[in-house]
């Protein structure tokens, strides 16, 4: 096949390059022809950029949902109405480029993770993260791996491969969220996301619930896993399966398929029926160890939320991002993270204390006494609003206790807080000084929430007057406006209310928080369902649910 | 261990921001790089994501007061090389040196490009909203092309040349405006 220029071949063949679908033949023609003709080059060079401009620059789709749309062609004030017509798509975007983005930086993470101890420099950088990989090679300590394994070093994407470890531990996570850890000598060979056989050698297995039915075979062993922890001592003739949290089932031998339980061991020599035994953890201790000894899983989801929230901070409609980072005991500033938006500055801590956050290293602040809260003021007025936080509620001690309160009773002011029978609840000023409107849950945190990290959100939607409440990622109740925008905050508080009501308050003027607070969003339109589930999905502690 | 590499561990987490942020600037830039090697949008999404996992690795190299992007597409075509070492189709495609040669050209071009394509927007924004919403579809959502073809009733292979036939309106569109005369 050769190919002319121009002609309309070569438009085709261009385009299905592009597309990813040129068959061999096409591609060698337009080898041929790119390099013999400059102008071909140069005409595919300005084509593929054409191709490649859209497939990278998010920024040039808007979504004209609006009838003013026409009014955004001249580029004067055009970085404006950019902010309200790219706020939505923008940010499905993102959630989509920070999917991929986590995934990165989960892969950095487990770089660094992996090198204590162990970071040489030097080695030749391990495998690249091959479409083919299934799982990846997280930690290891003393390995030494069999001349016919490749270099192996923590952060190494795994393909469908086998693995022999001479000496010393390694661990293996699965992409289904398993997780093996090898002593050596042993032998692993990698076949699915969910599936490994093992011809010789030492394991300690943890199957999360997500990653059940993981399915593990020796020469003599089938074994599948539903959620649990469990030991393999193969060897040849004979494997020892040992169940230390959770049920397995196997099948061995002659014999069929059956459970076995926490506590429990199962030895199987040749084609003997299996011979039940109580399990012995002691024989598997340096592998727990291995587990133990780490605390990167924990980093890990660290890591994991700074990039995603590093991520979130350029979105154009994020008007205060509190992400608690980097602030030290004796400052009173909170920065606001929200990269886009400049017109709050920075936040105020009044009281409160230094707190540990939903990870070790992450910082929050306790709210305990009357006096403790943060003050910001958010200027201008909203046609729209999302608040969205991380509180772990210690107690619902007041009638009343703010989550965030706009001070007073202004027109288009909000109140969101939490009613001590566990009702979430968002006030909604109205213009009149009576006129108001409360958009109540049903009691979502009950006693069972207390002491735990929990995402809440409200959305509050100008266009369609709904306001949605939301906890841990789900709405939990939903109801629709009389009250129309603009919606203002002006000064506002977390973790209390400034009332404005003068000397020795009521009572029930009295909304002091009793809890921590460890991350605060204010989004200047309605997020959706999926978006506030995905807030949720980043900022939450563990991984697994 | 060696003591840099202890220190190495210890800032790991300020350098990792410092590198994603470095980065995350760049990534279009590299992207657009690799795909003027290898235009299909997965496989180049796929390289940039190696070359990031290299940049990483090498990022003690780096010297901040030179510019991150020029270091990095080094990389990129490093990786890029090593990527279509396993595929066949892509080294007919790439091989006898015009690998090389495109990303020369590419970057001897990029003043031109940069001009005519800050039009690409203001084009965008005059195609009919059925063939917009297939553009959107395809580089913005980037549903699969069965799913859109089943949304306009045509056949993949008709989707596919709608979509060529839009980029060479865009094309022309952005040509016309970058003409001082037409714009």
């Amino acid at each position: 096949m050769t190919l002319a220029f121009p002609s309309p071949e070569y438009d085709d063949v261009v385009a299905a390059v592009c597309h990813g679908t040129a068959t061999e033949a096409e591609m060698s023609a337009l080898n041929e022809l790119l390099r013999s003709n400059p102008d071909a080059r140069d005409e595919y060079l300005m084509r593929v950029e054409v191709h490649s401009r859209l497939a990278s620059e998010p920024d040039l789709f808007p979504q004209v949902t609006d009838a003013a749309a026409p009014s955004r062609v001249p580029e004067t004030g055009f970085s404006e109405s950019r902010n309200v017509f790219h706020a939505k798509p923008r940010m499905q975007k993102s959630t989509r480029t920070r999917g991929r983005l986590l995934a990165l930086a989960a892969c950095l993470a487990l770089i660094a993770a992996g090198t204590r101890g162990l970071w040489v420099r030097g080695v030749a950088a391990g495998k690249g993260t091959t479409s083919n990989a299934i799982a990846m090679l997280t930690r290891s300590v003393d390995a030494q791996w069999g001349r016919s394994t490749q270099p192996l070093r923590p952060g190494s994407a795994l393909g469908p491969e086998r693995l022999r470890l001479e000496s010393g531990l390694a661990q293996v996570v699965f992409y289904s969220g398993a997780r093996v850890v090898m002593e050596g000598p042993a032998e692993l060979q990698l076949i699915s996301p969910s599936e490994a056989f093992c011809p010789a050698g030492r394991l300690l297995a943890e199957v999360p619930g997500p990653a059940r039915g993981f399915r593990l075979k020796t020469t003599q062993l089938d074994v599948v896993d539903f959620g649990t922890s469990f030991g393999i001592d193969a060897m040849h003739g004979r494997t020892e399966l040992d169940v230390f949290k959770g049920k397995v089932e196997f099948s061995g031998g002659t014999a069929a398929k059956q459970p076995l339980r926490e506590g429990r061991a199962a030895l199987v020599q040749g084609s003997a029926p299996p011979q039940l035994m109580a399990a012995h953890p002691e024989a598997f201790t340096a592998m727990f160890e291995l587990e133990e000894r780490s605390q990167s899983s924990e980093a890990i989801r660290l890591e994991q939320w700074r990039i995603a929230s590093a991520w979130l901070d350029r979105d154009p409609s994020l008007v205060v991002h509190l992400d608690l980072e980097g602030h030290s005991g004796s400052d009173w500033t909170l920065r606001n993270a929200a990269d886009k938006n400049q017109s709050v500055q920075d936040a105020t801590i009044v009281g409160c204390h230094r707190a540990e956050g939903r990870w070790l290293e992450k910082q929050a602040l306790e709210f305990q006494s009357v006096n403790d809260r943060v003050r910001l003021a958010v200027p201008g007025n909203f046609e729209s609003l999302t608040l969205a936080a991380w509180v772990r509620v210690q107690g619902l001690d007041r009638q009343f206790n703010s989550v965030f309160m706009c001070d007073g009773f202004e027109p288009g002011a909000i109140h969101w807080l939490i009613r001590n029978d566990g009702v979430l609840s968002l006030t909604v000023k109205g213009p009149g000084s009576r006129n108001s409107e409360i958009v109540a849950s049903p009691p979502v945190l009950t006693l069972d929430k207390f002491g735990m990290w929990t995402h809440l959100a409200a959305v509050i939607d100008g266009k369609t007057r709904k306001v949605v409440h939301y906890v841990n990622g789900l709405p939990v109740a939903s109801h629709t406006l009389r009250l129309g925008p603009p919606f203002r905050i002006g000064s506002a508080e977390l973790g209390n209310w400034n009332a404005e009501s003068g000397p020795n308050p009521a009572p029930s003027l009295i909304r002091n928080l009793s809890g921590s607070l460890d991350e605060f969003e204010l989004f200047s339109r309605a997020l959706t369902d999926t978006e506030v589930h995905d807030l949720y999905t980043e900022g939450k502690p563990q991984l697994e649910p | 261990m060696s003591a840099d590499s202890t220190d190495r561990f210890e800032d790991s987490s300020a350098a990792q921001q410092q590198f994603l942020s470095l980065f995350l600037r760049s990534e279009r830039e590299i992207f657009r790089y690799v795909a003027a090697l290898v235009p299909n949008m997965t496989d180049a999404e796929d390289i940039v994501q190696q070359t990031a996992m290299a940049l990483w690795q090498k990022f003690d190299d780096y010297d901040p007061a030179q510019p991150f992007t020029p270091w990095a597409c080094r990389f990129a075509l490093n990786k890029t090389r090593q990527w279509i070492e396993r595929r066949q189709r892509w080294q007919a495609l790439l091989n006898r040196g015009l690998a090389e040669e495109l990303a020369q050209r590419r970057e001897e071009l990029q003043p031109e490009l940069e001009q005519r394509l800050r039009r690409l927007e203001t084009c965008l924004r005059k195609l009919p909203q059925s063939r917009r919403s297939l553009v959107e579809g395809y580089y913005y959502e980037r549903a699969g092309i069965e799913k859109l073809a089943e949304r306009s009733g045509r056949t993949a292979a008709a989707t596919y040349k709608m979509l060529q036939r839009i980029r060479h309106n865009l094309q022309l569109c952005v040509e016309s405006q970058a003409n001082p005369e037409a714009a």
